[in-house]
């Protein structure tokens, strides 16, 4: 029995030490500057760093707790990996539902019905797929047909590492289905013409942008309508044309609490409001600002005049869902791998 | 140049254009053609640009992912991953020593070139809170595991380590042996454990100002290394080390109290008691054994305890480092047990004339031997005392007065050539008077000198 007691004093005396020599103790963390990290895809850098700033505005406001978010950017499906491999992100904000899919499935870092969590789809914002051209069009060109049609040097990244890429995969290959006489054979024709036409592959959406604005390559960026608008609104409009197809898709991207390293990091509260403060009327005048068609009517309505009107179609009615799109499309030896080889 | 050649020139340029001009507009392709072919070879020239950048780009990612191989004097060779999480390092330790008895015509010792220690020393790192440390020693011709254990570094101020190490006891014991002042450690460590297998916490609080550590061990006689234990009875011990200034002379204060307890019950044939060494490693006290009786043998049989303030003091080229170890031990030899309590002490001084900075560790020479460069590496003196008092109730019973003395009293002064950091020489003298130990007397002095070429990394 003494024995007994005296392990457990000398186990536990040190364990009270070190607790109260930390910093953890929940009394001081309530106040404590927290930290969170949002991994997100390639362009939304500028609508981030102007969201985080107001958040931490309202936040402090609201708890007095400072909060600090840093932001990692790059192609989606390279940033899904990085969290699964171990990149400790506090929230995800994604150009697709497959790549959180992923964190779930293979890093279990999340539920699966991690989408059910917040209103729509978890997609506070969504956007869709337009065609950049320079000014004057000078190659004329009206809509997706016109990308695969020779002597048309088209710019878009890689969808084997960028989520904004698959979007634009799939829109076009959505456009080709709905043609006259439109079926799987005639689309897969038409995209591995147009993807003849690609001559560099970006890994990212934003270095796209880079490719096509900045260093003066191709005739016609496929982009993120925001990523458009914005390059428009930055560079002028005396030097690019949005070009608005007569069909695209409805991009929707997602965003999560990465539930697992929010509880590790203690950050799970303010990571929730943080994801729900992108649907606050704020939140979507910071989205509209930058380009992202907001989902609130009154917000919607405000900004309409700024989006081009297209007719859109969704993931699920042509592809029947990001799992069924992702395998036949752009698994390990999938159409893409099919109809792009590099080099050639 | 002269007259002509001026007039050849002057018909050469004027009338050149008149001839050629003609031609190269009869030749000269459409505005518009050339203009297309000029926008062709543009793009071409711009698409093959953007993809060396972007071959570029995935070099430099690639890069960073790449598991790096890394050769250093302080962490030896390393493999790590990209990112830090793992890696392997495989250091080293092999001391060659030279001991030389100066008239030990009493009791002769071999004068003998040797290797003292040759460890080679694996480590890892496991994902963001494992550690792993395997050290075994293959030096004086015998293999033995000193150390072979796992730490959880939870946080700075919370870390578990299970396995075989060195228990948390004695300051010049917890110091690396590439790292201590003298050859050889003093007295004042025969009252310590060397190794033993437990379980430890520790912490460190405010970057290094408190530091901590509690264990439960199997229990292991003074100076012993134990892999086992003879007894269920385990042993506690713990030490706390503070170094409270961060600023001025006073930023290398060390001070610090250590101790250990628990009960040990030997038997006559394994007695869990230890024998008590000189510097220069000649065994000058046991306890009574008898191979013609061994009942009548002394052997642990109750509590073992410890105690050792200590304390080390920084500044500049100068370093001091001392320590008071107290050991008490219930032995029994036939029907009689005592309590016995044996103290000990030391002092330590080290100054580099060199100039370098003096620490707990070893040092890094300023500039290190290149004799091409007239460079010399660093120098250091170094002069030490130290006391071993045995209990005095210890003789007759359990321990003999006529070999073993009940006071050992040493001197040392040593000078140390670090010529790099991996690389130490070592010479060092050490005298060791004793009261008794000797039929007639006080057993005969020990002098002797050593000498050491360390190469450490």
């Amino acid at each position: 029995m003494r024995i007994r007691l005296a392990i457990r004093g000398w186990i536990i005396l040190p364990v009270l030490f070190a607790l109260a020599g930390s910093r953890g103790v929940a009394a001081q963390a309530a106040l404590k500057p927290v930290t969170l990290l949002n991994v997100s895809y390639d362009p939304t850098r500028e609508l981030y760093e102007d969201f985080n700033h107001q958040f931490a505005s309202y936040w402090k406001g609201k708890t007095g707790q400072d909060v600090t978010v840093r932001q990692s950017h790059g192609g989606s499906g390279k940033q899904a990996r990085a969290v699964i491999d171990g990149l400790e992100a506090d929230v995800v904000t994604l150009a697709l539902a497959y790549d959180i899919d992923q964190i779930s499935e293979k890093g279990g870092l999340l539920p699966a019905n991690w989408q059910t969590r917040l209103p729509n789809n978890s997609s506070p914002y969504t956007s869709t797929i337009v065609l950049l051209v320079r000014k004057g069009n000078p190659k004329r060109i009206r809509d997706w047909g016109d990308l695969a049609k020779p002597g048309i040097s088209v710019v878009t990244p890689n969808p084997k590492t960028s989520g904004g890429a698959r979007w634009n995969y799939l829109a076009a290959w959505g456009w080709a289905l709905r043609q006259p006489g439109g079926n799987e054979a005639t689309a897969k024709e038409f995209i591995t013409r147009l993807y003849k036409n690609v001559p560099v592959l970006d890994a990212g959406a934003r270095g796209s942008t880079t490719t096509f604005v900045e260093r003066g390559i191709g005739d016609v960026l496929i982009a993120w309508e925001n990523e458009a608008l914005l390059a428009i609104k930055e560079l002028g409009p005396g030097k690019f044309e949005v070009i608005a197809p007569s069909l695209s898709i409805l991009a929707e991207p997602p965003v999560a609490v990465v539930d697992k390293v929010a509880a590790k990091h203690g950050t799970k509260p303010v990571a929730q409001a943080y994801l729900e403060y992108l649907y606050s009327e704020a939140g979507q005048e910071i989205a509209a600002r930058h380009f992202y068609r907001p989902r609130l009517a009154k917000v919607a309505d405000k900004y309409a005049a700024q989006f081009p009107k297209v007719t859109l179609f969704t993931i699920d009615e042509v592809f029947g869902g990001w799992k069924k799109a992702n395998a036949a499309h752009f698994a390990d030896g999938a159409l893409f791998d099919q109809i792009y080889q590099p080099g050639r | 140049m002269g007259a002509v050649g001026r007039w050849v020139t002057t018909i050469f340029l004027g009338a050149g254009p008149v001839v050629i001009v003609p031609q190269l507009v009869a030749q000269q392709p459409s505005d518009s053609a050339l203009e297309a072919r000029v926008n062709e070879l543009d793009q071409q020239v711009r698409v093959l640009l953007r993809l060396r950048e972007l071959a570029a780009d995935s070099a430099a990612a690639a890069a960073k992912d790449k598991v790096s191989a890394t050769a250093s004097a302080k962490d030896g060779f390393s493999i790590k991953s990209a990112d830090g999480k793992f890696a392997v390092r495989l250091k080293g330790l092999v001391q060659t020593d030279g001991r030389f008895f100066l008239s030990d015509s009493a009791a002769p010792a071999t004068n003998s070139f040797f290797i003292r220690r040759a460890r080679p020393i694996l480590e890892a790192t496991v994902g963001k809170y494992l550690e792993f440390r395997l050290q075994p020693d293959f030096g004086q011709g015998t293999t033995v595991l000193f150390d072979a254990y796992s730490d959880v570094k939870v946080a700075p101020e919370f870390a578990v380590r299970v396995g075989k190490f060195k228990p948390p006891v004695g300051l010049e014991r917890l110091q690396s042996a590439g790292d201590i002042v003298f050859a050889e450690r003093s007295l004042a460590t025969n009252l310590v454990p060397n190794r033993d297998v437990g379980l430890q916490l520790s912490g460190d609080i405010a970057t290094g100002t408190f530091a901590w550590q509690a264990g439960i061990f199997n229990g292991v006689p003074d100076l012993g290394n134990g892999d086992g234990d003879v007894s269920d009875a385990k042993d506690f011990a713990g030490r706390v080390f503070l170094q409270p200034f961060k600023r001025g002379i006073l930023a290398g204060v060390g001070i610090g109290l250590a101790g250990s307890t628990g009960l040990e019950r030997g038997t006559t044939a394994a007695s869990a008691l230890p024998s008590y060494r000189t510097p220069g490693q000649q065994t000058f006290f046991r306890y009574t054994t008898s191979t013609t009786t061994p009942a009548n043998n002394a052997y642990a049989n109750g509590r073992r305890s410890r105690l050792a303030p200590q304390a080390y003091f920084y500044t500049g080229p100068l370093g001091l480092l001392g320590e008071y170890t107290l050991s008490w031990q219930e032995v029994t030899q036939a029907a009689t047990t005592a309590k016995l309590k044996h103290t000990a002490w030391q002092a330590t001084g080290s100054y580099f004339l060199t100039g370098e900075k003096n620490s707990f560790r070893s040092a890094s020479p300023k500039k290190p031997f290149d004799p091409k460069a007239g460079t010399f590496g660093a120098v250091e003196i170094a002069a030490r005392y130290s006391e071993l008092d045995i209990d005095d109730a210890s003789f007759p019973t359990f321990a003999s007065p006529t070999s073993s003395p009940t006071k050992a009293k040493a001197w040392a002064m040593g000078l140390n050539w670090y010529l790099a950091r991996a690389i130490k020489v070592v010479v060092d003298y050490e005298h060791t008077a004793f009261d008794g130990g000797a039929a007639g007397g006080d057993r005969e002095a020990e002098n002797f000198v050593v000498s050491r070429v360390q190469y450490s990394f």
